[in-house]
């Protein structure tokens, strides 16, 4: 099946988003709005004893303090943060206790946000302080069974008997998010419903989660999130503080806001934990590999079901005849942990991609032709063909683009004009392809304008340009006078918009609506006056509109899989298909700079190429790639949460402490997309592309840090200190 | 605890006086940012905050204000919660992102930073007021040719942090664009986009 590509389009909602009209949660104007501001938790675990209140409620504009005791019957189910499966998860405030530090245990609601602040720094909280366990190493944390989550072939044998050897550890940190949109959750009332809005990846959940909490009808609740000020998975559920907002507006009868600082949000939203990494390679001499044993041990809280799939992606990179990945859990007396772009993709590719790269340089073998004698078009766990695989084509593409053949193989033998250590390093990667249901309900109108409502949220990823770019393609539609609505249970069902299936599964649902829009209209004039722009052509059969609306579910998903979408509930399918498994694919070379003395690390440039399927809009989908590898810079070079494992507190939680990539840090990122429709999978060949971005990009910079010093650093953040 | 009833305090906000109607619209619509020329006229503060209160009279995107505010009040929480212009975000509180960047007298500041008192007697321009009607400020659409965002949150501090920095004399190259924006954090990681958007427009803005 062929199909037409995309030519250049500007991102579809950058003019309001310049403008500044792009209305994000906190931004919505709400008459009669009561300003909330929550006080954490000042112990990692024990019981409150008494909460003093008084001083607080006097606090002039403050108009009630929420306490445990008003949020006792909130329910915990397993739409609460850190729940997961069935089991129900925690939801702070519900009980004179404390879990983890910094949870909420007190509201403050007032008529002003100053008067809010004021009246949470004054209430005054006695608890009584148990011992808790904030770190894997202390004693106390409770190592769960370990699991084996991909096996092919028998990897422990075949390890003893190959030929090459190589055993290594790595371990990577614990990071947050840090969307530069806080997370604010505002409850007001609007015609008889109350509308929840919080800046989120899941608005199902604000409609149906909350529901369930409250003991309410999901019918009384719409939530409404069409912009998100970035999520990266952190906004993907529930917040610990979105009930409680709800629950107090509720009780109040009057809408509240609340916006949690940043300083707060390091200790009560999710993050990705610290993980350590071993991975075993046994290969012949000539690099391909013979078995590979991988196992991943990843901290958790004690109640959150977050983990597994470790191996998901890693054991289909390469032909591994034998394949072992396992995971273990260890719970500590922290906050849930949960999905951060590339949740495991982007720790088990950097541990991977560099012990593959150790391997090359032990074999004498070049890394990039260590990845391409490693190719295969066979998924080793399943045995089945990959749908589409360029992963050899991104490779070579890549190599050319970056003059990788300029590469000395010694480590330390390259350097600049000025003297600069230069390191160049590839790194590759894969993320599953994935598809949701969703529904699309198109109108266009004679006189030129439209309106398109549909499953999907908008957080930057370019949701809203990739749906465009179908009903551009089909209908000729005016991109300037159409209007789209989503991220909005009341305009269309929502599911959660996560994983990298959100374009692939909106965009067929668009391009499904446009074509039956489309063969609509042959029916009421004939294939040859409905040709050309569908507007004119409506207006030419003397209709004032049409409309259509499809529910499209994923490949080989049942009708039924709308009933769990109709109710909130995530309903996904893939990456394995009856006759094939679906990834995206990707690889990333970088070039670092080391100053020989100070041993500061720059990157000056990095080379992307992308197989992701059809692209829906090249500047969004480049943009992705461009925002994956400064996630992956931030990764290798900037970013760990430094807990200290006394009181069990995270030290560096402001963005001036925990240290984000900023623009003096990125260089050139040349992005090439290959641009290859997967039309095996849905009808707008589309695969992933959001996560696969960041995925195999840290170890391609950490492997550059190892060829421009000849020192492998098996941690990162990489800093001065392990250089020196 | 005090549980007192919003009519026996405050009467009709400012934020009632700006935003009456718009309710019925609130699930669906996206009403537009108030333009300068719509602030409302001077409110009377909520009773409890009269000891805190402070007159501010100030201009803003051109167009005079007068008004009533906490004098705890930050600019930022001014503009956004007591104005209605939402464009300046809030991104850390703490001046750590520059997603609140506006221009005061003519610099860029972080508003989250700068006591709304401050601010008196002097010219604050905002996202909401560069734009020329129908037009944009050519880093406006610099910003768009470029592609220089994604989820769009920073952009309104990007943009007026990129304007200042032009203004200043330090989008010489790339590497000093790269140097002045970066107290203007993207997530997103938009920065190639986001210096190549300052290139093209530091041109315009000098011919101009």
């Amino acid at each position: 099946m062929s199909i037409e590509r995309n030519p250049d389009r500007p991102r579809i909602d950058a003019r309001e988003k310049v403008l500044g009209k792009a209305q994000f949660a906190a931004d919505r104007p709400v008459p009669g709005l009561l300003h909330a501001m929550t006080v954490p938790a000042a112990i990692a675990k024990g019981d409150i004893t008494a909460i003093d209140v008084e001083r607080a409620a006097g606090v002039p504009g403050v108009v009630r303090v929420f306490t445990w005791r008003d949020f006792a019957d909130i329910r915990e189910t397993p739409a609460t943060r850190g729940g997961g499966g069935d089991k129900p998860g925690y939801q702070p405030m519900k009980r004179p206790s404390v879990r983890h530090r910094g949870e909420p245990v007190a509201l403050v609601v007032a008529e002003t946000l100053e008067a809010a602040i004021e009246g949470a720094e004054a209430v005054s909280v006695r608890y009584r302080p148990s011992s808790f366990t904030a770190s894997r190493e202390q004693p106390g944390a409770e190592r769960e069974p370990v699991t084996v989550d991909h096996r092919a072939g028998d990897a422990p044998a075949a390890f003893a008997a190959a030929t090459s050897k190589l055993d290594v550890t790595y371990l990577h940190p614990q990071q947050h998010h840090n969307p530069i949109e806080m997370i604010s959750t505002t409850a007001a009332f609007v015609d008889g419903k109350i509308v929840v809005m919080e800046g989120t990846q899941n608005s199902a959940a604000f409609k149906f989660g909350i529901a369930g909490m409250l003991g309410q009808d999901p019918q009384s609740f719409e939530s409404s999130s069409p912009y998100v000020g970035g999520g990266f998975g952190q906004k993907n559920q529930l917040q610990q503080q979105s009930a409680l907002v709800v629950r107090a507006a509720m009780l109040l009868k009057r809408p509240v806001k609340l916006v949690m600082p940043r300083s707060q949000l390091f200790h009560t939203a999710t993050y990705r934990p610290l993980s350590r990494h071993r991975v075993q390679v046994g290969a012949g001499a000539d690099g391909k590999f013979e078995a590979v044993l991988y196992d991943i041990e990843q901290q958790n809280s004690r109640f959150d079901q977050f983990g597994a799939a470790a191996g998901e992606h890693v054991s289909r990179m390469y032909a591994t005849p034998n394949w072992r990945s396992t995971n273990q859990r260890v719970r500590v007396d922290v906050q849930a942990p949960a999905h951060q772009r590339a949740p495991q993709e982007h720790p088990s590719s950097y541990a991977t991609e560099c012990a593959y790269d150790e391997l090359a340089y032990a074999l004498g073998v070049d890394p990039l032709e260590l990845r391409v004698r490693n190719d295969t078009q066979h998924d080793p766990i399943t045995g089945k063909p990959f749908t589409s695989r360029n992963l050899a084509e991104c490779l070579r593409r890549g190599a050319a683009r970056f003059g990788w053949d300029r590469r000395k193989k010694e480590p330390g033998s390259m350097r600049t004009r000025d003297g600069m250590l230069v390191g160049f390093g590839v790194g590759a990667g894969a993320y599953k392809a994935s598809m949701s249901p969703a529904v699309a309900k198109l109108r266009v109108n004679a006189d030129g304008s439209s309106r398109l409502a549909i499953t999907g949220h908008e957080f930057g990823q370019g949701m809203r340009s990739a749906v465009a770019a179908e009903l551009i393609n089909v209908l000729d539609i005016d991109p300037n006078r159409l209007e789209i609505a989503l991220g909005d249970t009341s305009v269309a069902p929502q599911h959660i918009t996560v994983g990298s299936w959100g374009c692939a599964s909106s965009a067929p649902a668009a391009r499904a609506a446009a074509e039956l829009l489309r063969s609509k209209l042959v029916e009421l004039v004939g294939a040859g006056r409905a040709k050309g722009p569908v507007a004119s052509a409506i207006a030419r059969a003397r209709r004032p509109f049409l409309e259509v609306e499809v529910s499209q579910a994923g490949l080989e998903q049942p009708a039924t899989v709308f009933q769990r979408l109709n109710s909130g509930m995530p309903a996904p399918v893939g990456p394995e298909y009856k006759q094939f498994t679906a990834f995206s694919w990707i690889a990333h070379f970088a070039e670092v700079h080391v100053e020989p003395s100070t041993c500061r690390v720059r990157v000056p440039r990095v080379v992307s190429v992308c197989d992701c399927g059809r692209v829906l809009n090249h500047r969004t989908a480049q943009n992705q790639v461009r925002g994956g590898v400064v996630w992956a810079f931030g990764a290798a070079l900037r970013e760990s949460a430094e807990i200290d494992a006394r009181f069990g507190r995270i030290l560096n939680n402001d963005l001036a402490d925990y240290v984000l990539p900023v623009n003096a840090d990125i260089g050139e990122i040349d992005v090439e997309l290959l641009d290859v429709p997967d039309t095996n999978l849905n009808i707008s060949g589309a695969k992933g592309i959001g996560e696969v971005a960041m995925v195999g990009a840290t170890a391609a910079i950490v492997n550059a840090v190892y060829h421009a010093t000849g020192k492998r650093v098996r941690h990162v953040p990489i800093r001065i200190e392990d250089l020196l | 605890m005090t549980d007192r009833s919003n009519d026996e305090t405050i009467g009709i906000t400012r934020r009632e006086t700006l935003h009456g109607g718009a309710v019925a619209s609130l699930a669906l619509a996206t009403p537009p940012a108030p333009a300068a020329a719509q602030l409302p006229a001077p409110a009377r503060l909520p009773a409890h905050a009269r000891e805190f209160g402070l007159q501010l009279a100030t201009s803003i995107n051109g167009e005079p204000v007068s008004v009533a505010i906490d004098a705890r009040s930050s600019l930022l929480d001014v503009l956004r919660e007591g104005l209605g212009l939402t464009g300046a975000k809030k991104g850390c509180d703490h001046g750590q992102c520059g997603a609140c960047t506006v221009h005061l007298d003519g610099r860029r500041v972080a508003s989250c930073l700068t006591l709304a008192a401050k601010a008196d007697g002097r010219e604050i321009v905002t996202i909401e007021g560069i734009a020329d009607g129908e037009t944009l400020h050519p880093m406006q659409q610099a910003f768009i040719d470029h592609d220089a965002l994604q989820c769009g949150y920073c952009t309104p501090g990007q943009i007026m942090a990129a304007i200042a920095c032009v203004k200043e004399g330090h989008a010489s190259s790339r590497e000093e664009i790269r140097e002045y924006m970066s107290g203007n954090i993207c997530r997103c990681g938009a920065y190639v986009g986001i210096v190549a958007a300052i290139e093209q427009a530091s041109t315009k803005m000098r011919r101009a």
